[in-house]
């Protein structure tokens, strides 16, 4: 084998790149972990799973070899000798070797979390080192009988391109008597995914699916044809009958009988399997006779086992002792979360009930003592709450990029569809977001994707000749800006052209033929519910969704849609987001009888103000704020109340959202609280600037103010005068 | 210019094997797929004169690419070469059997790397 290369671990992109993906590798493995923890209580194993820990572990060991960490590599190595000894039969499920691939994982997570730092040695920690050798020690099981690899007695030209482990499975399925079909079918070469993941999905639940074998088609240059060699219990006929894919042709492998079958004889390679011809072909005995690694019968490693099916069986445990899981991370349905969440977001309320009675009775004389000790315990009680508060959202809270790698197997899909090249740039993936949001944010940031591939990017030969690389770039970032994430979506297209927007609105409707409008409200525009037309709907860009629907769903997040576009530079959407939607901090403030809530992320400050302090300009209110005019809004107007009498002294809050502010004018200011928000269903969730109700311990319901919507507006009639 | 295609599903090491094959010495335009059904697209939307493949794969692994490309007449003379994680030997010896023309074990030298593929090119020029 090649040296290793010798260098000190590397502190560039590609270590950077290094740590990304092996925090994915561990990621997924800590979670088949805990999957293989339940399946070994159970008593049976799922071998894909099995398989699929191996190609990780194997995964792990390849990478950190290449970056010269050896300790990793040599750890990941024990992690690849346990599974591939555990997926190949050689090592009793129960094996307590097994026990210590969570410790494994988890001491290989603060590795990498050190390489992340810069901190890590090529020979890796003193903890490492003494897994290492602890996994050896309990490695060290007697070498079980290894049986001589006998010929597997079917049709072998088929199963030439069979890896070591899938050759296993092929035994095993042969040995615990069920039967080999291959199921066919041909497929267009360019989409064959789709159809052979139906195929795959039926064959699978009848039996194993051992391989899946491409061959050319009928017409090679736009056709291809898949093998599936399938293990199953069922007998022919039952297999055929609920293998309900039309395209499919069903053969089954005969078995156990002698042939004589040169190589490759059909034209593609192929054999077809004619029954009754079945023999090792020499270069079978070759491979054999030269395959060094053990390959042992199950039965050696599992005695008194002859229940072999689907699974790998284990014996009823009488040691359970030595199954418990010693997995560190538990996996939680995100409803229990929710559930968590809401009552936390009760407490709250409650507590702040409390806080006004300790407050009322502060005012009683005859009680002062009383009242000052139980102002006393409100106050702990609020500071752990606060921090239960802060432990139940954190662990809401998910990374971007886990929406960020769906959008790159998008990208890669378009890329394959359309045979356009577009490169994914991909930063601040590690930005979190409350995990709803982030769910939320998916079709959205999908729809946003696939427009820039659509339409912005233009093709190459365009690119080209405007003197830009042949192939686009779409971007995506996250970032966090105080109480918010913003999260881009740009490319390095063609840009937005202003003047086809703007014929596009007039014949819409949308704005009068006259209209004086800035770059930035001709932008806005694209947002307005339809202005997207059905008549140019690509099949990736499909479904007749627009950009009024993307701001819908994020303005329904508490969040603004911003857009920038540079003529023949590409376009920018940027998504401005509340971290989490689950608990609020409130401003309440007072408008006539009513009390709103208006979430303190958005709350720039609070001012009262004199009559004559507001401008009017063209039927628009302003306020000078030290020199800057910002557009005020009055909330009875918005939401239809009583104004105040004339001449009172007001109040205003000042909101902002990104680079957006606004004045709100209000009768009263009431305090801050925090507030659970709940969405509104039914009639009301259409009134406007509305975005649901809280409720606010004593003082009851209330609605909550739609800054974004309110904002929104201000700006679009800001620019729109 | 001559034409690579590499099939990995292990970004870093994708970007590992093209940041080696840059350095070549000699002109090359690189394509990647990051598995074995994405190189199955790629094949005939392209000519390529190398093709550098992982065995370990989650959808088809590298055997049976090779088995493709090797038993299909458009594709059976682009030199291939098998890149993989130290491991079963036996599938070492079934992917040279299956006709991949040379076989490196990761970690390897990238100049070795660039020899094995220098040469591999080189015999395509001369078929």
């Amino acid at each position: 084998m090649a040296a290793r290369r010798k260098r000190s671990p590397a502190r560039s992109k590609a270590s950077r790149e290094f740590v990304a993906e092996v925090d994915e590798l561990l990621e997924r493995m800590r979670a088949d972990l805990a999957d293989l923890g339940d399946q070994r209580a159970r008593g049976s194993l799922v071998p894909d799973l099995v398989n699929r820990l191996f190609r990780s572990s194997h995964t792990l060991k390849g990478v950190a070899g290449m970056f010269g960490f050896e300790g990793i590599g040599a750890l990941s190595h024990r992690l690849e000798d346990i599974l591939d000894d555990l997926r190949m039969g050689r090592l009793d499920p129960r094996a307590p070797a097994l026990d210590l691939l969570d410790e494994a994982v988890a001491v290989l997570a603060v590795e990498v979390e050190l390489v992340g730092r810069d901190e890590a040695t090529p020979e890796g920690s003193a903890e490492l080192l003494q897994l290492q050798t602890r996994i050896e020690a309990a490695l060290h099981h007697d070498p079980v009988a290894v049986a001589p690899p006998e010929s597997l007695g079917v049709d072998e030209s088929l199963f030439r391109a069979l890896t070591e482990y899938e050759e296993h499975r092929l035994r095993e399925s042969l040995r615990s008597g069920r039967l080999l079909y291959v199921v066919e079918a041909g497929f267009d070469l360019l989409a064959f995914e789709d159809g052979l993941a139906e195929l795959s999905e039926a064959s699978r639940a009848l039996g194993e699916i051992i391989s899946t074998l491409p061959a050319p088609g009928d017409t090679p240059e736009s056709q291809i044809r898949f093998s599936l060699i399938v293990a199953s219990e069922l007998d022919r006929e039952t297999f055929e009958r609920r293998l309900d894919v039309a395209a499919a042709r069903v053969r089954p492998v005969p078995a156990g009988r002698a042939e004589t079958k040169p190589d490759a004889d059909s034209e593609d390679g192929r054999a077809e399997g004619n029954a009754g011809d079945v023999a090792t072909t020499p270069a079978a005995a070759r491979e054999q006779a030269r395959d060094d690694r053990p390959s042992a019968l199950p039965e050696a490693t599992l005695p008194g086992d002859t229940d072999v099916s689907d699974e790998l069986h284990l014996r009823p445990a009488d040691d359970l002792e030595s199954l418990k899981s010693i997995s560190e991370t538990v996996r939680v349905d995100i409803r229990k979360l929710d559930e968590l969440m809401n009552l936390v977001g009760e407490l709250v309320i409650q507590r702040g009930a409390i806080g006004a009675i300790a407050e009322k009775l502060l005012g009683e004389p005859s009680v002062a003592r009383l009242a000052r000790e139980l102002a006393k315990a409100h106050k702990m009680l609020d500071r752990k709450l606060q921090e239960l508060q802060a432990g139940v959202l954190e662990v809401r809270m998910v990374p971007m990029r886990q929406v960020f790698e769906k959008l790159s197997r998008v990208v890669r899909r378009l890329r394959r569809e359309a045979g356009k090249d577009a490169r994914l740039e991909i930063h601040g993936g590690d930005t979190e977001l409350d995990k709803l949001i982030v769910e939320e944010l998916a079709d959205p940031l999908m729809h946003l994707v696939r427009n820039a591939f659509d339409h912005a990017l233009e093709p190459p030969g365009e690119r080209v000749a405007a003197g830009k690389p042949a192939e686009g770039t779409i971007r995506l970032e996250a970032y966090q800006r105080g109480n918010h994430v913003v999260i881009e979506v740009s490319d390095d297209g063609r840009g937005i052209d202003l003047e086809v927007v703007r014929a596009r609105a007039v014949a819409r409707g949308l704005v009068a033929p006259d209209a004086l409008l800035t770059p930035r409200q001709t932008l806005d525009l694209i947002l307005l519910p339809g202005f997207s037309t059905r008549e140019e709907i690509t099949e990736t860009s499909g479904r007749g969704v627009g950009m009024d629907v993307v701001r819908e769903n994020v303005t329904a997040l508490g969040g603004l849609v911003h857009v920038t576009s540079r003529r023949g530079h590409g376009t920018t959407i940027s998504l401005t987001l509340p971290i989490t939607l689950a608990i609020i901090q409130a401003l309440v403030v007072g408008v006539g009888d009513q009390r709103f809530a208006i979430p303190l992320t958005a709350v720039l400050e609070t001012l009262l103000v004199d009559p004559v302090e507001i401008l009017r300009s063209e039927g628009r209110e302003l306020l000078n704020l030290r020199g800057e005019p910002i557009r005020l809004r009055r909330l009875h107007a918005e939401f239809g109340l009583t104004a105040p009498a004339a001449g009172a002294r007001q109040a205003v809050v000042v909101v902002g959202l990104g680079d957006v502010r606004a004045g709100l004018l209000v009768d009263r200011l009431e305090g801050q609280q925090d507030a659970v928000l709940k969405p509104i269903q039914g009639p009301v969730r259409t009134v406007h600037g509305i975005a649901g109700a809280t409720e606010l311990g004593d003082r009851g319901t209330v609605l909550v103010v739609d800054v974004a919507a309110l904002i929104e507006d201000t700006g679009r009639r800001r620019e729109a005068a | 210019m001559q034409h690579i295609l590499i099939v990995e599903d292990s970004p870093t090491m994708r970007s590992l094997v093209i940041s080696a094959l840059e350095e070549l010495g000699e002109p090359v335009r690189i394509s990647e797929a990051a598995s074995g059904f994405e190189a199955l697209r790629a094949l005939p939307r392209d000519q390529y004169d190398l093709i550098v493949t992982d065995i370990n794969m989650p959808d088809i692994n590298g055997l049976e690419l090779v088995s493709f490309v090797k038993g299909n007449a458009a594709y059976r003379s682009i030199p291939l070469l098998i890149i993989s994680t130290e491991g079963s030997e036996r599938d070492r010896l079934r992917g040279l059997e299956l006709g991949a023309d040379a076989y490196l074990v990761k970690p390897f030298e990238p100049e070795i790397l660039r020899r094995t593929a220098r040469e591999l090119l080189a015999k395509i020029r001369e078929d």
